[in-house]
């Protein structure tokens, strides 16, 4: 090569982009927790379009090509319908709390159980293995909608997706790690209408998703310390509660957001609230609810066998009153207060009746 | 507060709302003890962990050339009938399978990166303005590429049926990947005193986006076209960085990329072996390809950038910047026939004009 070299017409420079720059001279700075996606909210950059008009799945405040082709049919266009507060936050943490199931859970800690107890913890696997993908399937889907416009919304999604498909493998694992195997299926996450799977808008989706299934099994979750037989599993439930609580928080934000933002539909959330609230208890995707196999299961580990049964189901019953407690919470924190006051929300009442 | 209000709730309607949520399961029925299809698995962790690929044993490894089952009944468990079907469409084996994706989906996990606090941004150093704007509008269009790749494995990935986890496993990870390129090439873009630049026309784009007819589809444009380009642009940006922070990034991007290449190349191959036609498929949906791919190689905003990065300012871009950059298209129009002479694809003979021109330099 050699400076004197002379390129073809075709290969000459073309310096013409060079005059069209987005937004120039942004200098972010790293702040005490390095460069955050908040830290680069600067300028035009940090500049959230109510409604997007991005058709080309350009990075947001990227100068536009008139001639660029419409590629992105993006259904989820308008902020309101995705957008959360603290969606940079939870992001960054979800990078900061990644984890993984082969080399950070102690599996040299799980022993030989009885077989009762260890017929139950394969089917709560089993069933986790089932749901917990239901949770990424169906975030992934929102994301290939969604304008990049609103990309840390969707990045928060992204690491959903993530941290599911971690669940999904820890369990299938920890089922096949220790003399046992997998179960039945508990068929709880089918096309039924109302599930989370057939949900035809965002915030549908993530009231069904975020607010009344994850925060069951967040419940849950939290809980592993008490069903939990060695250092392995209490581990896995403790790691993944951590990330469940990070897809609660998405929902509960976004709908907070939703309520002040576009206030006209508020009475379409409360339906959806009713729907999950008919399903709390009485459906099959809460693993401690009343219909579930998996109830039954979990009142076997936290009474430490079958002979220790009602012991176990005494536990259960705490968790199930702890779940209604935290989902009232998260609704309340979402905005939805009034429901739990104006006597539209049976959830009040069966919290009490557990007392 | 929940406490006052529960309270007060069941006062005013305890007739009409209460459900004890005690009724139902006093007598266990244990109808599912014993229900397993394969009992007394004991995987023991090696020296890397217990990871996924060690848990395919038994029954659990055997992974069916179709998957008839549409619900997320996981692989090896006991089915349950009358259970109301997922539209799953991809559910043959050879419509996503690569035997390498569970090995790469573990090794996604212990590559994990965090651009906020991992890339030693403190490293930048102000930049001629020239090169600034060369390396900026280089994020804006790998934003893209990474926003496109994002956006047609989330659109596939609900499709895929549950026979076949280990692949959504694993482009679980890619979409994670995706979405931190988008993070760390943005922070860069604004972390030194530029910013975005002009978006791309978007004709490869395009073309992967449009791939509606299957999985594979897509993943031939996807990865195999394009994505073998990024490959030989990100490791000229390697080879051209500016200082630490550029080169953590194009390195850890470079090895990202390596697992989606890899996965994709795997999948072509199984593909092209386990399906009739498969090959000739992909030799004519890359003939319309690599038509796309030249246009876009000819509109000279990548060009021009990568010979600025390359050329250190628009003066030395004219002369060996350019000519460096015509090398990298060189090398990356080799690498993709070799990959097809390895995939049994025979482009060599109707290789794009445009190509061949590039070959011959």
């Amino acid at each position: 090569m050699s400076e004197a070299t002379e390129m073809p017409r075709e290969h000459e420079l073309d310096t013409s982009w060079m005059d069209n720059m987005a937004e120039w001279g942004v200098s972010a700075k790293p702040g005490k927790r390095g460069l955050t996606l908040a830290d680069i909210q600067v300028g035009s950059y940090g500049e959230l379009p109510k409604v997007s008009d991005n058709m080309t799945g350009r990075p947001r405040g990227s100068t536009a090509r008139p001639e660029a082709y419409r590629v992105g049919a993006y259904q989820v266009h308008t902020l309101s319908e995705i957008w959360l507060e603290n969606a940079e936050y939870l992001y960054e943490e979800a990078l900061q709390r990644q984890w993984s199931s082969a080399t950070d859970i102690p599996w040299h800690t799980l022993k030989p159980l009885p077989d009762d107890v260890e017929e139950a913890e394969c089917l709560l696997c089993t069933f986790f293995n089932e749901v917990e993908f239901v949770a990424g399937d169906v975030p992934a889907r929102w994301i290939a909608r969604t304008t990049p416009d609103y990309l840390e919304a969707r990045n928060v999604l992204s690491a959903q997706v993530m941290d599911e498909a971690r669940h999904m493998d820890v369990f299938r694992k920890r089922a096949l790690a220790n003399g046992g195997g997998l179960m039945r299926m508990s068929g709880a996450t089918s096309g039924f209408v109302g599930s989370i799977d057939l949900a035809r808008d965002f915030t549908e989706m993530s009231t069904r998703l975020h607010i009344s299934g994850e925060g069951a099994v967040l419940t849950m979750f939290r809980m592993g310390e008490l069903f939990g037989q060695n250092d392995a599993e209490k581990t896995m439930y403790r790691l993944c509660a951590q990330d469940e609580a990070r897809h609660v928080a998405f929902g509960v934000m976004h709908l907070r957001c939703l309520s002040e933002t576009a206030p006209e539909r508020r009475e379409e959330i409360e339906c959806y609230l009713d729907e999950a609230e008919d399903q709390l208890m009485a459906g099959q995707q809460n693993p401690a609810g009343r219909q579930s196999e998996s109830s039954e299961a979990l009142a076997v580990l936290l009474g430490g066998g079958i002979e220790h049964y009602d012991e176990g189901h005494k536990k259960l019953l705490v968790i199930r009153r702890r779940q209604l407690k935290e989902y009232m919470k998260r609704v309340i924190s979402a905005g939805f207060a009034d429901r739990f006051e104006n006597g539209r929300s049976p959830v009040p009442a069966q919290y009490a009746a557990t007392a | 507060m929940a406490d006052k209000l529960s309270s007060k709730a069941a006062s005013v309607d305890r007739e009409s709302k209460i459900v004890d949520p005690t009724r139902g399961v006093p007598e266990p029925k244990y109808e599912w003890r014993g229900l397993t299809n394969e009992w007394d698995v004991r995987v023991i962790p090696g020296p890397h962990g217990l990871r996924l690929g060690d848990v395919n044993v038994g029954s659990y490894g055997e992974v069916p050339d179709y998957w008839e089952d549409q619900t997320r009944r996981p692989r090896g468990s006991v089915g349950r009938p009358g259970i109301p079907p997922l539209p799953y469409s991809l559910r043959s084996k050879h419509e996503l399978w690569a035997d390498c994706s569970a090995d790469l989906y573990e090794e996604a996990i212990q590559r994990r990166w965090i651009p906020a606090t991992e890339v030693p941004w403190d490293s930048l150093q102000t930049l001629p303005d020239d090169v600034e704007k060369a390396v900026c509008q280089m994020c804006t269009e790998l934003s893209q590429c990474a926003n496109t790749e994002l956006e047609i494995i989330t659109y596939w990935q609900d499709r895929m049926s549950y026979g076949y986890f280990e692949v959504k496993q694993y482009l679980a990870t890619a979409t994670f990947d995706c979405a931190r390129q988008l993070e760390a090439l943005r922070k860069r873009a604004l972390s030194n005193g530029g910013g975005l630049g002009i978006e791309s026309r978007g004709r490869v784009n395009r073309i992967i986006l449009e791939s509606s007819g299957g999985w594979t589809e897509a993943v031939v444009y996807l990865y195999l076209l394009r994505g073998t380009y990024i490959t030989r642009l990100l490791t000229g940006l390697l080879s051209a960085a500016h200082n630490e922070a550029e080169a953590f990034i194009y390195s850890h991007m470079l090895e990202d990329h390596a697992r989606h290449l890899t996965y994709g190349y795997d999948h072509l191959k199984y593909a092209s072996t386990h399906k009739d036609d498969a090959s000739l498929i992909m030799q004519t949906l890359l003939a319309v390809g690599e038509a796309h791919m030249a246009a876009e190689l000819k509109e000279g905003v990548v060009g021009s950038a990568m010979a600025i990065i390359f050329g250190g300012g628009i003066k030395g871009a004219r002369t060996f910047g350019m000519e460096r950059y015509l090398l990298l298209v060189r090398d990356f129009i080799t690498d993709y026939l070799t990959i097809c002479r390895e995939l049994g694809i025979d482009r060599e003979k109707t290789l794009h004009p445009v190509f061949k021109k590039y070959l011959e330099g």
